[in-house]
């Protein structure tokens, strides 16, 4: 009972969850500035962006609550000391970005002067960070933060994924189970 | 002599009422059913038309065919409604019409020429909206008894709307359609 050998369910829950929503996140968020869409696909586009982005980001929030209530199951113990550390300093990165990204475009939509509100899913309206509403400066930097973190974030996601692969098959240790259900454990 | 004079002061005064009356319409002023009229507007956001219309607004219309006719209107610019809830979050915005520092938007008439014998006339006036005040003006035309309507454009950045987010209308057009329908 002492030893966990996968993450808490809440947590695999929302690992996959947080997943599949940045698979969403990071295509509508490169296709609605890059396509060459008409003005009112861009539009909507950005309203389901933002509106996925306020989910993501309490998805997150509740993801941190989970990991500081819950035990994280240890490393195998076949996994050097060097790559312990790699994956500490990579896990920490990949935490960071994931608060980051909705912060900044949240930062974004509060200081832009266009003064469109986010409304969630046509459900509920999501505040603005107070005081920053129409500032140039503070949107210009909120939205290049937002660009370079997830270009890092990106980068991050891949570095993670290829960890997983190498070490099940250069190293024949399969890392997934600690992220999924397993019978017989 | 002090009694003549007070007499015939009267009495010119009675004429000078009497031919005033015989030279114009005598029109009351009415105040316009705001439930019954319809204040609307349109434009394009995104290439997409929204239509909308003002909840709360009055008017007062003396429609007469000399200089006496006048027109006045308030409206809380707070209660314009799209019906998409987006834009109407949008619209209060200090960038759009910043309904706190200016909840009311006004127009008062400088000029009115009647035409058709009365059925309908040229306004000129004076729009305000936020802090900016502007010369409109448009065609009344009664449709039936007491129901006129009037069709005008304003052009959106003459009024501080929108000017710092969208000033090449990018997003949103710049003619903003303005439909009337006045009913006592």
């Amino acid at each position: 009972m002492g030893t966990t050998n996968r993450y808490h369910s809440a947590a695999i829950v929302l690992h996959w969850l947080i997943a599949l929503g940045l698979v969403f996140m990071f295509g509508s968020g490169l296709y609605m500035v890059n396509a060459d869409i008409s003005k009112a696909e861009q539009y909507r586009l950005f309203q389901l962006h933002k509106s996925a982005g306020v989910l993501m980001l309490w998805a997150i929030v509740l993801r941190l609550i989970i990991r500081w209530l819950t035990k994280q199951p240890d490393l195998p113990g076949t996994i050097a000391a060097k790559e312990r550390e790699h994956a500490l300093w990579g896990h920490r990165l990949l935490y960071v970005a994931m608060v980051f990204m909705p912060m900044t475009g949240w930062l974004m939509v509060s200081a832009s002067s266009f003064g469109l509100p986010t409304i969630v899913f046509d459900w509920f309206k999501w505040p603005r960070i107070p005081g920053v509403r129409g500032d140039e400066t503070v949107e210009t930097i909120a939205r290049l933060c937002h660009w370079y973190i997830a270009v890092t974030f990106l980068i991050g996601i891949s570095v993670h994924i290829a960890a997983v692969v190498k070490h099940k098959y250069k190293d024949g240790i399969n890392l997934l189970p600690r992220m999924w259900w397993s019978r017989n454990k | 002599m002090k009694t003549m004079s007070m007499w015939r002061g009267v009495a010119l005064g009675c004429i000078a009422v009497g031919f005033h009356a015989v030279g114009q319409q005598v029109v009351q002023p009415w105040l316009v059913d705001a439930k019954q009229s319809s204040v609307r507007f349109s434009g394009e956001h995104a290439g997409m038309t929204f239509n909308g219309q003002f909840n709360e607004w009055q008017a007062t219309l003396v429609l007469t065919t000399d200089e006496t006719a006048s027109i006045t209107a308030e409206f809380a610019v707070a209660s314009a409604e799209t019906g998409d809830f987006t834009y109407d979050s949008t619209l209060p915005e200090t960038e759009w019409f910043d309904a706190d520092t200016y909840p009311n938007a006004r127009f008062a008439s400088t000029d009115i020429i009647s035409a058709d014998n009365g059925q309908s006339f040229r306004i000129t006036g004076e729009l305000s909206i936020k802090d900016r005040t502007q010369e409109v003006s448009f065609d009344l035309v009664q449709r039936a008894v007491q129901l006129y309507t009037a069709t005008l454009s304003i052009d959106r950045m003459a009024f501080d709307i929108g000017v710092e987010s969208d000033p090449d209308a990018e997003w949103v057009s710049r003619e903003i359609k303005i439909e009337l329908q006045l009913r006592e």
